[in-house]
């Protein structure tokens, strides 16, 4: 089927990651002739979202092929429900139940292993959950370039952290604010000087301003503005989402970003891509493919050559399935990139402890499906912050009745030991009656794995054979844009980056639509007739 | 900006490269054939506005891209569709054949309720037919699918297919809101760089905390 590809590229994308994706797509986007390739069968690698189904092939593969251990390790998958469900009469209880407590209590379903794999399709579950600010610059690009019409986004609706030992929420919004007694009067004022110097300087100015902080930690700058423990906790862990390490110049730096972030879309400063964090890559895939770019997965590449034709060019060669693919700029994710080619940097590295847990309620009721993140102030002074991200149907990430737990830290031991103690303040993990009422949330299903940190950018000892990183541990998308944009500019040297794709609407044939200054179609219809 | 429908209809076209797609979109959107172009390049989908028993309903109609041609549909191009062309071409008997595996595939991906219709496109090069019409009634049947066989290019049974796919939908969603009064919204948006954005005030009405 694959043997009409053609083999002569200027640009050939391996790996349907993030930053290739972002890549492919803006390299096409200006007229360059792409081939995107995956060695997989589905789009995404390490930044995928799978269905039951596949994530259970994911955890499969991890365990049984050592070399996907190099990415992905320490994967343990745990059930904490029975095999089958209990006997069908229950359904008709469950119906009686509904007419008791009409629509606020809906009974609760008792599920089991067999009933995810029923509706295993409904689950969309993320390899790399991650959120965008409002304004950050993954959602100012998406916007720019009208790649925005490919996605669909829910707002996060509050922020959580955790607190004298229990979830409180930080209040993002002025009616948090008045509903909110956990700051008072004369702490907001104080919280308002520092926060209001904080968003108005420049970058300049900041690196005035904090001059003398450089060596000294945000919590130290903190507590010279005179703000009290809970206010620090406040700032420090929920807002620029840091530690008691966290140096000051970073810790004002995070606080801005979020601060300016407010007031866009919803309450909080936070977007979630509907269906998942994997959704992101494939919209860029999509205006690639627009543009004209090829693409193919299921195509492993054997082996990465070089080769000088005339007039001292260098060409790229991939060998794969008895097939020599030529290119002017090989775009490569890490994991497929052969050893050989990556130029060793000593850089600090370090690997991301991640666990998934699926849950049949959320970790703080509200009246409205909640879209939650909550950062978890390090419980030990060895622990890092963890994030955790919890959303539910509305998001298209499992079915109704269940929420999708994300947990992500850097790694200290393994996911287990780093992630357990805190999943165990918030979750119900002892098993046994799902209908029982109790405070907690009870735990039907986890996974916990690290990743290979690989979000260190990485050179390749070949010019035109250009790395991309893997993900990190962050919460946005942002060292994954940025990283693209430098690479789009190795390749085609001033040219812009992803400028704005027409509107098909632009190109319609309809009276009561004006049509953009942009009108494609002229060009469209020449490139046909040629 | 005030609506100028009453339904926004999201479809697909799906089916073999080179079975006639983006022929399709184009004579039902601009009611143009252009018989030069091979693959899609640059249509990502087209839209036009019906009217249906005296209401607006504008049909978003989404394009592959070129994706189909390595079986690389992503699972993205699938959401929030309501409505699936099948498309292979009578003259070739492989596209076909394979209607089977893109059901397959739209089981996997689309929404279990989405609408589909089964097109055999290109009837008019009768000497070049390789699918009888009987074959491709026989296939809806076994799916439980309507069929027509179409032609791009003589402009035949493409605004029926259309509209026929399009009415289908919009009598499901009308029995859906009859059941839920009122219709659930999604509440899922889409990003846009000046809709919701408050006027540019000064952050501190912004910052919650204060």
């Amino acid at each position: 089927m694959d043997d009409d590809l053609p083999t002569d590229f200027q640009v050939i994308v391996v790996g349907t990651g993030m930053v290739e994706s972002i890549v492919a797509a803006a390299c096409s986007r200006i007229g360059k002739n792409v081939l995107h390739l995956d060695s997989s069968d589905h789009y995404g690698g390490l930044w995928a979202s799978y269905n039951f189904d596949g994530l259970q092939k994911f955890i499969k593969e991890v365990n049984s092929d050592p070399k996907r251990q190099l990415q992905v390790y320490n994967l343990s998958e745990k059930w904490y429900i029975e095999k089958d469900s209990p006997q069908e009469e229950k359904k008709e209880e469950g119906d009686e139940n509904k007419t008791d407590d009409s629509k606020s209590q809906p009974s609760k379903k008792v599920w089991s292993q067999a009933s995810f794999a029923a509706e295993y399709r409904k689950f969309n579950i993320d390899m790399t959950p991650k959120l965008l600010f409002s304004r950050g610059p993954l959602v100012e690009l998406l916007i720019s370039s009208n790649i925005a019409r490919y996605a669909e986004f829910r707002c996060v609706t509050r922020v959580l952290t955790w607190l004298d030992n229990r979830l409180m929420p930080v209040p993002c919004s002025r009616a948090d604010v008045f509903a909110t007694e956990a700051v008072s009067i004369v702490e907001k004022r104080m919280l308002m000087k520092m926060l209001t110097s904080i968003v108005g300087y420049n970058e300049e100015e900041m690196n005035n301003e904090f001059k003398g902080w450089n060596d000294k930690t945000f919590k130290e700058y903190l507590e010279h503005k005179g703000l009290t423990p809970n206010l620090i906790h406040y700032v420090l862990f929920a807002i620029a989402g840091g530690t008691n390490k966290m140096p000051c110049l970073e810790g004002v730096k995070e606080c801005k970003k979020f601060l300016m972030s407010l007031g866009r879309y919803g309450n909080t400063p936070f977007l979630w891509p509907m269906y998942g964090s994997g959704e992101l890559p494939q919209c860029f895939c999509r205006l690639c493919a627009v543009f004209g770019g090829v693409y193919c997965l299921n195509r492993p590449i054997d082996k990465v050559g070089t080769k000088t034709v005339d007039e001292g060019k260098t060409v790229v060669t991939i060998d794969s399935k008895s097939k020599t693919l030529n290119c002017d700029h090989l775009v490569i994710g890490i994991n497929e990139c052969p050893k050989e080619m990556i130029s060793p940097e000593p850089v600090e590295s370090c690997d991301i402890s991640k666990a998934v847990f699926i849950t049949n309620g959320s970790i703080m009721a509200s009246e409205k499906e909640p879209l939650t993140l909550l950062r978890f102030p390090p419980l030990t002074d060895e622990d890092n912050t963890v994030t955790v991200l919890e959303v539910g149907p509305a998001t298209g990430s499992c079915p109704k009745g269940l929420f999708v737990v994300y947990f992500i830290t850097k790694k200290v031991k393994d996911a287990e030991t780093d992630l357990k103690p805190y999943a165990e303040r918030i979750f119900d993990m002892s098993g046994g009656d799902q209908t029982a009422t109790s405070e907690k949330p009870k735990c039907l299903w986890s996974v916990m794995y690290n990743v290979r940190d690989t979000s260190a950018c990485t050179r390749s000892t070949v010019d035109s054979v250009h790395v991309c990183s893997g993900p990190d541990a962050s919460l946005d998308f942002d060292r994954a844009v940025s990283q693209a944009e430098q690479i789009f500019k190795q390749i085609c040297p001033g040219e812009e980056f992803l400028p704005r794709a027409p509107d098909p609407e632009e190109i319609v044939f309809e009276e009561e639509v004006p049509r953009g200054p942009e009108f494609r179609s002229d060009d469209a219809d020449a490139e046909h007739n040629e | 900006m005030a609506k100028t429908y009453d339904y926004l209809l999201k479809l697909l076209l799906i089916g073999d490269s080179g079975v006639g797609k983006t022929s399709i979109l184009f004579r039902f959107s601009e009611d143009a054939f252009n018989i030069s172009f091979i693959s899609t390049i640059g249509i990502d989908f087209k839209i036009r506005t019906i009217d249906l028993d005296g209401k607006k309903v504008k049909l978003q109609i989404w394009d592959t891209a070129g994706q189909e041609r390595f079986r690389t549909i992503t699972t993205a191009y699938y959401r929030g569709s309501m409505g699936i062309m099948l498309v292979y071409d009578v003259t070739n008997e492989k596209s076909f054949e394979n209607i089977k595996n893109w059901i397959r595939n739209i089981e996997e991906n689309a929404s279990a309720d989405v609408e589909k219709m089964i097109l055999g496109n290109k009837c008019d090069l009768d000497s070049k037919r390789q699918v009888s019409k009987e074959r491709g009634e026989q296939l809806a049947i076994e799916y439980q699918i309507k069929f027509v066989e179409t032609s791009a290019k003589d402009s035949l049974n493409v605004e029926y297919a259309f509209f026929t796919l399009a009415r289908d939908i919009k009598a499901k969603m009308e029995k859906k809101q009859e059941a839920s009064n009122p219709a659930p919204r999604s509440g899922a948006h889409q990003l846009r760089a000046n809709e919701q954005q408050r006027k540019p005030t000064s952050w501190l009405s912004r910052c919650s905390l204060l």
